[in-house]
């Protein structure tokens, strides 16, 4: 039994880190390969020489049909962030309005979320689509955005933990004559961190990977995320330009992970929560 | 005098109560105004096109009745659509449930300050960006990838996606990368809610280890299991990106899905009431699957 326990571990370890390497390679590849130089890409594992040229390229351009990478990345940027943060204040104030106040009717309103996050996305695209080109939408960072300024998948995950906050604790900040406004800014924001971590997280990797809606509804360059820039790119103008493809891939990852990587802990805390997030 | 403290105590609670729901009105009155705007309208806007045939520019729109639906059901490429998604459904799911129940029955193995390295470390993948690594595994996978260069060592040239018989399964390998590390934790979240002494009782009994694997865990991550393939089977039928990326639908449709479709029928050919209609019909197909699922592997009645 003892010998049995003693080489079972290290197996273990064995399988998770060759399963590891499996899953970090494709990642470790992409980045090696924007340093390479193009001989490099397919023949060599480890660079001889590092370049920049990769990058250059793509930022700066100098090929006579270059495109705004640098203004995509502030695109991206613009319809992620503005949407993350809207997300968050509505869940919460939503949320909040349904579960905590329990106005007239909540229960209706609650099952609206639930249905909302049921209802498949695909049945949405094309009339929205159409609002979007009645409202003047199209080629605007608005056009953009507008649809996602409220998840209801957000509200659901902000109602499930708002249930778990004692009455008594609102109880006392109405008595020391507190407004509903500060309850939410002042007790509910800071107790639910882990919740806002994980919406914050989610909702910003949705919109920074984001590649059909802003492709529908933008065909100005100048506007374009990089999702889908590059897609674009990829597909046209820089199809025989391997290094250039991962050094854009790079620049697209790199935010999300970084973020995931600040907000690791949460993540796997909150998973219990996320458990209807596709 | 108490009748009237009685009377005063009710107006108070009456006016805060008129108050306080005016207050919540205000806070879900965005979500309202979304709901009817983003949600219900485009919702019945997509049903009422569905019986339409307008090209999306011309004022004119001429209602068909059921032309588009019979034109959707009609068209041979429907259910080249539904095998390629069926195809993709099974290669996924059977491999991703193995790595990820895999993944979390190690883990589960390990001390608790190295787990949470490696499950950060898969998790990596999960948080990666499709347009991102659609890249990266086109170039890892091509006719003269990195991957074909270690095969012909072994004198094997696999055509991953210009393969029609394999596109789809590639591209179902790519997704699977995607999702191990995720739906690992899912599984792992499902073990650590199994009571030990259940195994305990078990060993005591004398069973062994696939024993108790096959009679305590399978059955307890029953709940785990049923989300992990209702997602999976609603990735399915919603792919769009990668092989849009990778393939473009090709080789010989092998990889075209509803979604390619509808994007192709609606703004390359401009038919926005046949898409429509490819959308709903996706939906309804998506939610027979989920329901078959659900009705085939569901059990509530487990050790209770």
């Amino acid at each position: 039994m003892n010998k049995y326990i003693k080489c079972k571990m290290p197996l273990i370890y064995l399988v998770l880190t060759i399963g590891l390497f499996l899953a970090i390679f494709p990642y470790l590849w992409m980045v090696l390969s924007s340093f390479k130089v193009s001989g490099e890409i397919y023949t060599r594992f480890w660079p001889t020489k590092l370049t920049l040229g990769n990058y250059a390229f793509i930022l700066k351009g100098g090929t006579g049909q270059e495109r705004n990478f640098t203004g995509s990345i502030a695109n991206s940027l613009i319809i992620s962030i503005i949407p993350t943060i809207s997300v968050i204040f509505f869940g919460m104030i939503t949320a909040y309005s349904l579960r905590r106040m329990k106005i007239c009717g909540y229960r209706f309103f609650e099952n609206l979320v639930v249905y909302q996050m049921l209802f498949p996305g695909v049945l949405f695209l094309i009339p929205l689509f159409l609002i979007m080109r009645d409202w003047g939408q199209i080629n605007k960072h608005s056009g953009m955005i507008l649809r996602y300024l409220i998840d209801p998948w957000a509200i659901f995950i902000y109602i499930q933990f708002f249930k778990t906050i004692p009455e008594a604790l609102l109880e006392a900040a109405r008595i020391d004559g507190a407004s509903e406004f500060k309850i939410i800014t002042r007790i509910m924001l800071p107790l639910s961190k882990t919740t806002t971590a994980i919406v914050t997280l989610f909702t910003f990797m949705a919109r920074w990977s984001e590649f059909l809606w802003p492709l529908i509804v933008n065909k100005d360059y100048d506007k374009m995320p990089l999702s889908v820039l590059l897609a674009l790119f990829t597909k046209g103008e820089y199809q025989t330009y391997p290094g250039v493809q991962m050094a854009g891939a790079t620049l697209l990852t790199l935010p999300i992970v970084i973020l995931f990587l600040v907000f690791r802990r949460h993540f796997e805390e909150g998973i219990s929560f996320t458990g209807l997030k596709g | 005098m108490r009748k009237n403290l009685v009377s005063r105590n009710n107006l108070i609670s009456y006016k805060n109560f008129g108050r306080k729901n005016l207050i919540g009105y205000i806070f879900s009155s965005p979500f309202i105004i979304f709901t009817l705007a983003m949600w219900l309208y485009p919702f019945l806007w997509g049903i009422v096109i569905s019986f339409k045939k307008w090209n999306l520019i011309s004022p004119k729109q001429s209602w068909v009745g059921l032309e588009n639906y019979l034109g959707v059901i009609k068209d041979p490429m429907l259910w080249v659509m539904v095998r390629n998604s069926i195809y993709f459904m099974v290669v996924f799911i059977t491999i991703t449930t193995i790595t990820s129940l895999g993944l979390a029955l190690l883990i589960k193995q390990i001390p608790k300050k190295y787990a949470g390295l490696y499950i950060a470390g898969f998790l990596l993948s999960y948080v990666s960006s499709g347009v991102a690594y659609s890249m990266v595994f086109n170039l890892l996978f091509a006719g003269d990838g990195l991957v074909n260069n270690l095969l012909r060592i072994f004198g094997i040239k696999v055509g991953w996606f210009t393969n029609p018989k394999i596109a789809m399964a590639s591209i179902a390998m790519i997704v699977c990368w995607k999702f191990t590390g995720y739906y690992g934790l899912f599984f792992l979240a499902g073990l650590n809610n199994i009571n030990p002494t259940l195994y305990e009782a078990a060993v005591i009994d004398g069973a062994n280890s696939w024993q108790r694997f096959i009679k305590i865990t399978v059955p307890l991550l029953n709940a785990t299991f049923i989300m992990i393939i209702v997602f999976a089977t609603i990735i399915s039928f919603n792919l769009f990106t990668e092989p849009y990326m990778i393939t473009g639908g090709g080789p010989m449709n092998a990889t075209r899905t509803m979604m390619l479709e509808i994007y192709h029928r609606v703004f390359g050919l401009l038919q926005a009431g046949y898409g429509s209609t490819l959308a709903i019909v996706s939906a309804v197909i998506t939610f027979i699957f989920v329901w078959a699922f659900r009705k085939l592997i569901e059990r509530d009645d487990i050790y209770e």
